[in-house]
């Protein structure tokens, strides 16, 4: 990326307040004129936002008085220089930029567990793999009868990669 | 009202049709990234946004 001076911090949020949270601040951070050009709530991070700044964040200027925000993430990483920096590197935040789809690294046979749904907590076998539409048909491992069950790629987990 | 996505800017409204690019908007997105400054920011840069606005990560 060519060298501009922006930093990345990560913000503690309550947990589901991210979207609003990063709303409120883009708002506010608008009126108040703090240096945030990009605010990022990535799906797989629950609790934290990512929010690009050109000016360092201070928690006690008035635009980050936020309900639901919690903090700045404190890391003790110590960089080269030996220097303690609160920021993330953007290689960090690149991948959540282009979320690979799920769904790609599933293969049929793998054991999965359900993250949602009615069937949360069980776990299955994935029967069939349908790319186009996202979406795996499962068999569930502990029910008696072997029903097959249609799921989005983002309700399972994978536990197993292929099962013999 | 329900957010929806465009399927080819990913910009989020409640339309039926993106009001910027015309094409269908979607239901079923994910991740959300708010731009404020497109000009000053690399994560813009990264996604080719000229638009502020609020944009979904991942549109089905």
């Amino acid at each position: 990326m060519e060298g501009s001076e922006n930093s990345i911090y990560a913000l503690k949020i309550s947990a589901g307040q991210e979207r609003n949270v990063a709303r409120m601040l883009a708002r506010k951070s608008k009126d108040s004129g703090v240096g945030v050009s990009a605010v990022l709530v990535p799906e797989s991070l629950k609790g934290y936002i990512l929010v690009e700044s050109s000016t360092k964040i201070d928690m006690q200027n008035p635009a980050f008085k936020i309900p639901h925000l919690r903090g700045i993430v404190e890391s003790k990483t110590k960089g080269k220089e030996d220097k303690e920096e609160n920021t993330v590197t953007f290689e960090e935040v690149k991948k959540f930029l282009n979320p690979e789809p799920i769904i790609s690294s599933i293969q049929k046979g793998s054991i999965v567990e359900l993250i949602s749904g009615p069937f949360k907590g069980e776990r299955a076998k994935v029967v069939r793999i349908d790319e186009s539409r996202e979406e795996v048909v499962l068999e569930l491992i502990e029910a008696a009868v072997p029903i097959p069950v249609t799921v989005k790629g983002d309700q399972i987990r994978i536990i197993q990669k292929e099962a013999d | 009202m329900a957010m929806k996505a465009c399927t080819s800017c990913k910009r989020i409204s409640t339309k039926e049709r993106c009001p910027v690019c015309n094409n269908p908007t979607s239901s079923n997105w994910s991740g959300f990234l708010v731009i404020i400054d497109p000009d000053n920011s690399d994560i813009a840069k990264e996604l080719h946004i000229e638009l502020p606005g609020e944009y979904a990560l991942r549109v089905r």
